[in-house]
């Protein structure tokens, strides 16, 4: 049976526009003008148990409204969401003892308490025995580097240590299905490392289910075989991350820094063509984009320094954005149905 | 119930052991309102000693009905300030989210998470008014009289905190609800002094609608031998009706933050 099922899930948000100043207050008072923002449109997917899914999509993609349906924070606006059979708004305690969540962004800690005492109360309003809490706190120490954490409040720790320690927090009930909010955001690739890391063994030793959301593909790369892009609310992928790589993987950019503006046409070999060439003595940019399938960086790095000086030069991993433009472009289509 | 109860307890030493971390503040706000009682007791005693009678209530009298009323407040600010900052602290920020997502009760959860020792303060100036004014009028320290103090004070911080509950529960709706709760909150001035002395509707109001005169002018009329009937035993009744009020009002605002998440 699968452990999450959403059907339609739909989330409007309808919030009231004011005019500035005091005569857009009273007019708002008498006649509210209604702004009805779709921020999650017709959703469905089933997760499996023990599946790790990477939620993934551009700022303001509908992520977190997703999430918070999916915790029972919110109600949704149409449509269904089942959390082990359950109805997560209206079972909100049942289903509360079976998820941990982390919002990447805020704090799930007392502020002022060390993170042990944090770690206490926690396991304490989730009636975790104290036998395995024990167990536990060792593990996870282990794995998160707890070591010295256990005894500093949240708010003399630095972004990473907080993180580590939101993570040992939302899962020392051991829940069945966690929700990972954008956990990497703004860490440093050693600490992203070790929540990965943690991630992975709570998943393989315990069948943990997780959902993830980021923007950042370097998280779903090391931890998830599925993914399910959103765009605007919409899905519009969910298979398996390889054809994404695949696909993704077929368009790089190069950036060179040319020492005098380019005016001139350059030949280009095939498969790659200009996006942007500043003209002006300022702005010396030449960015290309190139099929990885068709021809290689080094083939048209040296076809353009062959042609133009070049002061300097960088390889970009394309952005999340260009993946989600590619797709709307068929660019997944072709490859999914071929 | 018994869960809640050990709960409390251990959200209350988490509590102390910060407060502990913070001495010198810790006795600053338990200080500070000792120092504003203060205050206010010396306006008291001003008047007071120009007229040796308030509408037929001495001064000890008076001390009596500010003692009681200040306890009653002093149990809504030790056990539910939490409530003034439901927008500016936990919407706003998002962190009421976290409320939601563990498996005790959301309320439970808002009040527990800070016990507010500035309340500590009130409730001393408050104990030492009573006590002070039933000395003085050899009002008898009977087992009656101290159930019936007890149950007074009692239904009195309920009926704060059932107020406070139902202004506060605006913030899902207008996020900064202080000034609405301090509109409502502040009527209980008024029950610092006999609600005689004031045009009948502001009795009327003190009593039916906004009931602080509950807690301090009936149950004082009561021990000084006052006869005002049934409405002196009023508060207990008017508390659990208001909470019972408070509470579905509460949770009508859960509900419409599930449909707006803001
Ligand atoms: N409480 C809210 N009220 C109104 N609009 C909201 C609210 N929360 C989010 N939105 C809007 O809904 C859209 C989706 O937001 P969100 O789910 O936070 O996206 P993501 O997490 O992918 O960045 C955005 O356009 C955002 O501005
Ligand atoms: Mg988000």
């Amino acid at each position: 049976m699968a452990i999450i099922e959403t059907e339609n899930l739909t989330k409007v948000y309808r919030t009231t526009r004011k005019d500035p100043g005091l005569r857009g207050s009273v007019k708002a008072l008498f006649r509210p003008q209604i702004v009805d923002k779709l921020a999650v449109d017709r959703i469905s997917f089933h997760v499996e148990p023990g599946e790790m899914v990477g939620y993934i999509g551009v700022n303001g993609a509908g992520k977190s409204t997703t999430i918070k349906m999916l915790t029972g924070i919110l109600v949704p606006t149409s449509g269904q969401v089942r959390i082990l059979g359950r109805d997560p708004h209206r079972q909100r305690v049942d289903n509360a003892r079976q998820i941990g969540v982390v919002f990447g962004q805020r704090t799930q800690l007392w502020w002022d308490l060390a993170l042990i005492e944090s770690l206490n109360l926690i396991a304490r309003i989730y009636e975790v025995d104290p036998a395995r809490y024990k167990q536990l706190l060792d593990q996870f120490s282990e794995t998160l580097e707890l070591g010295e954490l256990l005894r500093m409040p949240i708010r003399n720790m630095s972004l990473g240590q907080k993180m580590r320690a939101e993570l040992a927090a939302a899962l020392i009930h051991e829940p069945l299905v966690v929700y990972l909010d954008e956990p990497t955001i703004g860490l440093d690739l050693i600490v992203k490392e070790r929540i990965r890391e943690f991630i992975r063994q709570q998943n393989r030793d315990k069948g943990t289910t997780v959902i993830l959301t980021t923007h950042d593909l370097g998280d779903i790369e090391e931890l998830c075989q599925r993914v399910i892009i959103i765009d605007n609310g919409r899905l519009i992928y969910d298979g398996p991350i390889t054809t994404i790589k695949a696909r993704f993987g077929k368009y790089r950019e190069i950036t060179f820094e040319t020492c005098q503006p380019v005016y001139q046409a350059i030949a280009l070999p095939e498969g790659a063509h200009i996006v942007t060439n500043g003209y002006s003595p300022e702005d010396r940019k030449l960015v290309l984009r190139f099929d990885r399938t068709l021809t290689t960086a080094s083939r048209v790095a040296h076809d353009v320094m062959d042609q133009v000086e070049v002061n300097d030069f960088s390889l970009t991993e394309p952005d999340l954005s260009s993946i989600v433009k590619q797709i709307y472009n068929g660019a997944l289509l072709e490859e999914t149905t071929s | 119930m018994a869960r809640y109860l050990d709960l409390y307890g251990l959200f209350l030493v988490q509590r102390f052991k910060i407060l502990m971390e913070y001495r010198v503040n810790f006795l600053i706000g338990a200080s500070s309102t000792i120092i504003l009682q203060v205050s206010s007791l010396l306006t008291i005693w001003v008047v007071m000693s120009q007229i040796p009678s308030l509408n037929g209530w001495s001064y000890y009298e008076v001390l009596l009905i500010y003692g009681l009323i200040t306890l009653a407040k002093s149990i809504n600010h030790m056990f539910a300030d939490n409530l003034w900052t439901i927008g500016r602290q936990y919407i706003r920020t998002g962190s009421f989210d976290r409320f939601l997502v563990r498996p005790i009760n959301p309320l439970f959860h808002l009040l527990a998470d800070r016990f507010c020792h500035d309340g500590i303060g009130n409730f001393l100036v408050g104990s030492v008014l009573v006590i002070t004014a039933t000395r003085q009028l050899n009002i008898p320290w009977s087992l009656n009289n101290v159930l019936y103090l007890v149950l007074m004070v009692l239904s009195g911080g309920l009926i704060f905190i059932a107020l406070n509950l139902i202004t506060g529960t605006t913030a899902f709706w207008i996020m900064d609800a202080v000034p609405i709760m301090r509109v409502v909150f502040d009527f209980h001035l008024f029950a610092q002094y006999p609600l005689s002395i004031y045009p009948r509707a502001v009795g009327i109001l003190l009593t039916w609608l906004i009931p602080y005169g509950l807690a301090s002018f009936y149950p004082a009329s009561y021990l000084t031998d006052r006869s005002l009937g049934w409405v002196a035993w009023g508060a207990p009744f008017v508390a659990i009706i208001l909470l019972i009020l408070a509470y579905q009002v509460w949770k009508f605002g859960l509900k419409y933050y599930a449909g707006t998440g803001s």
